[in-house]
């Protein structure tokens, strides 16, 4: 237990020492990818953090994503507001976690789990997005919201501009390296540990005294935020906001990204973000609608070959490599 | 008909009437056309997600398949009859194959068969938006005329819908409570451990009845292919409200379909009249979560928990 976490750290450290060499090496346009890829990369940090606790799978996440998006833009686009940039993530983080309270609450408490819950959150994102399609006079419908400034605010008198490519850069991979490692710490300490007693055996736990339902869901809730502060990063940085980002398209690719990197880890799905998107853009400048068709047979060999993700590909190996010592 | 000029002292006068009661039978027949649809759709979640406990998120690409093969038939110079009987030959091949190749193996990884049908799922859509391209595919109806029923003037396809969504209804009640593979299917859902000790196949007792609920789910994609717009992300609406009927009828028996079908259709379409589509979708998501929360069990067993 002490080796893994000492392990995780490890790659944890490695991870952010190569996030910050990043800059040196590489131009403005390529920050820029990978700024954005990070973001995609907490997006699915937070889905972990949901998924791979409690065994849950939820189907709609982007639908927090494009909440938090939309607050974010509808907040910095309106000229009354003050300090938009702040009260705007604020907003986000907010809306997202009500949202998901409310949903959550009806859920957790009436007993839905597994399978259920999966299908009511997948009717959820197709309703979002159709939300943001049809609501036009506020959402802007199909073409969506334009304009969206970059993030700025005082920190002590001094002002923080993100609209340059390396300021941007710092600012969300701090946020999202202290965002996973607040993650990680959460889901390893007694928190995680009571999770992994509801998933295992729910009627147990909570003979135990622990209030299962509230767990799940204040759990469920946090990951919203997440996804939504996610959502409200990405908004600025792109400049613009579409019913996509909320769309049944995000929530799968974000399931992906965390099957492949390792449910569980939250490590994994944020390298599993950066690198399937890498993939997705050098597929998709070659032909668009071939995207969605990887994206399936990626599920199905999944599922078949690596239920893990790619990093168990190294465990695999290495006990592969120990049975053949012992043989010899 | 009049235009409603008059004034408000006549508003109670003879023609408001038959306008009252035109209404209010249009908007039953319509609910009727969303109900026969959903409960066909339903019918072959029923079984998969219901009793096998397979969550397949590849079902509503039967309804696109079904739909499909009546635009294909079509396209090729046959008659809509025609590519309403290879409609479900279409959904029952795919529902086959899907059997086979994935969903057998994963009887006991209910999470790996969301991931799996999914993939299969996103893999038949752009497999169709491949093979046939982009837009919505145009499918003419059978019968273009109004029927006159006394109170209101009503396609005659619409009708004819209905008809065939009961008689395939009847149909499958017969099916499943005469016959003896209907008895085969009724004792591998009570207990298939039992079932197997008395000699039942229940591998092919699964594939047979998933297969069946797929080819259903083809022929309502066939019936509602004139109605809808046949395009190969279609799927996923009927996919979420089929899920919803199953979710909120109960699972295990026709009541409870019927019960679900009767819910989320009858709030659908009376609710498209007053609001936004979009956002009588959003009211009936909530209605039945709510429902889910007050009744888990289905509105149908709502007393035996």
């Amino acid at each position: 237990m002490i080796a893994r976490d000492r392990n995780w750290l490890l790659i944890f450290v490695v991870c952010v020492a190569l996030a910050i060499l990043y800059p040196f090496i590489a131009d403005g346009y390529q920050l820029t990818v990978i700024r954005d890829a990070l973001i995609f990369g907490l997006f699915a940090a937070s889905l972990d953090f949901f998924w791979g606790r409690t065994g849950i799978l939820c189907f709609g996440h982007a639908a927090f994503f494009g909440i938090g998006g939309y607050i974010m833009a509808l907040v910095t686009l309106n000229d009354a507001i003050p300090f938009a940039s702040l009260l705007g993530l604020a907003g986000a983080v907010a809306g997202a976690a009500f949202v998901a309270a409310i949903i959550g609450y009806f859920l957790f408490f009436g007993g839905i789990r597994g399978s259920y819950f999966t299908i009511v959150t997948l009717a959820m994102g197709v309703i979002c997005q159709q939300a943001a399609v049809s609501w036009s006079s506020v959402t802007g419908g199909d073409s969506g919201l334009i304009g969206i400034p970059p993030i700025e605010f005082d920190v002590a008198g001094l002002p923080v501009d993100l609209s340059q490519d390396l300021p941007s850069y710092i600012f969300v991979s701090a946020i999202v390296a202290v965002a996973v490692l607040a993650l990680w710490s959460i889901s390893r300490g007694r928190w995680g540990t009571v999770l992994t007693a509801i998933q295992d055996n729910e009627v147990r736990a909570a003979a135990l005294g622990h209030n299962a339902p509230l767990r799940l869901l204040v759990t469920f809730v946090l990951s919203a935020a997440i996804a939504g502060l996610a959502g409200a990063l990405y908004v600025c940085m792109a400049g613009l906001v579409a019913p996509d980002l909320s769309g049944l398209l995000l929530s799968t690719e974000v399931i992906v990204w965390v099957a492949v990197g390792g449910r569980g880890t939250l490590l994994g799905p944020v390298l599993g973000a950066i690198f399937i998107q890498r993939a997705q853009q050098t597929i998709s400048s070659f032909n668009p609608s071939l995207w969605p068709l990887l994206l399936g047979c990626v599920f199905v060999v999944i599922v078949f070959v690596l239920p893990d993700g790619i990093l168990s590909i190294y465990a695999r190996l290495k006990s592969l490599f120990k049975g053949r010592r012992r043989a010899q | 008909m009049p235009p409603k000029a008059c004034s408000p002292a006549c508003a109670n006068a003879s023609p408001a009437r038959p306008d009252a009661m035109d209404f209010v039978v249009t908007t039953l027949l319509n609910a009727l056309t969303l109900i026969s649809i959903l409960m066909l759709v339903g019918l072959g979640l029923a079984i998969s997600f219901g009793l096998m406990n397979v969550t397949n998120l590849a079902h509503g690409e039967f309804v696109t398949v079904g739909a499909f093969a009546v635009y294909f038939v079509q396209s090729m110079g046959g008659s809509f009859w025609l590519g309403l009987a290879a409609a479900p030959i279409a959904g029952a091949v795919v529902g086959c194959i899907l059997e086979f190749a994935i969903i057998r193996h994963l009887y006991s990884r209910p999470v790996s068969t969301v991931l799996a049908t999914w993939g299969v799922s996103l893999i038949l859509q752009q497999g169709l938006e491949l093979t046939f391209g982009l837009g919505a595919k145009p499918v003419t109806p059978p019968i273009e005329g109004t029927l006159d029923l006394v109170f209101t003037v009503y396609p005659a396809y619409r009708l004819i819908l209905i008809a065939i969504a009961a008689l395939t209804l009847l149909g499958v009640v017969l099916l499943i409570s005469r016959t003896s593979f209907g008895l085969d299917i009724r004792t591998v859902i009570q207990n298939r451990e039992m079932a197997e000790g008395v000699g039942i196949n229940t591998r092919r007792t699964y594939a047979i009845a998933f297969t069946f609920g797929a080819a259903i789910a083809g022929l309502a994609g066939g019936l509602v292919a004139p109605l809808a717009i046949v395009l190969p992300q279609m799927g996923v609406n009927y996919l979420a409200n089929a899920f919803f009927v199953v979710i909120v009828g109960g699972v295990g028996s026709i009541g409870g379909l019927v019960a679900g079908s009767v819910f989320v259709g009858g709030l659908t379409s009376v609710l498209n009249y007053q609001i936004s589509p979009s956002l009588a979708q959003a009211i009936v998501l909530l209605a039945a979560i709510v429902a889910v929360r007050l009744r888990p069990n289905g509105l149908f067993n709502g007393a035996s928990r």
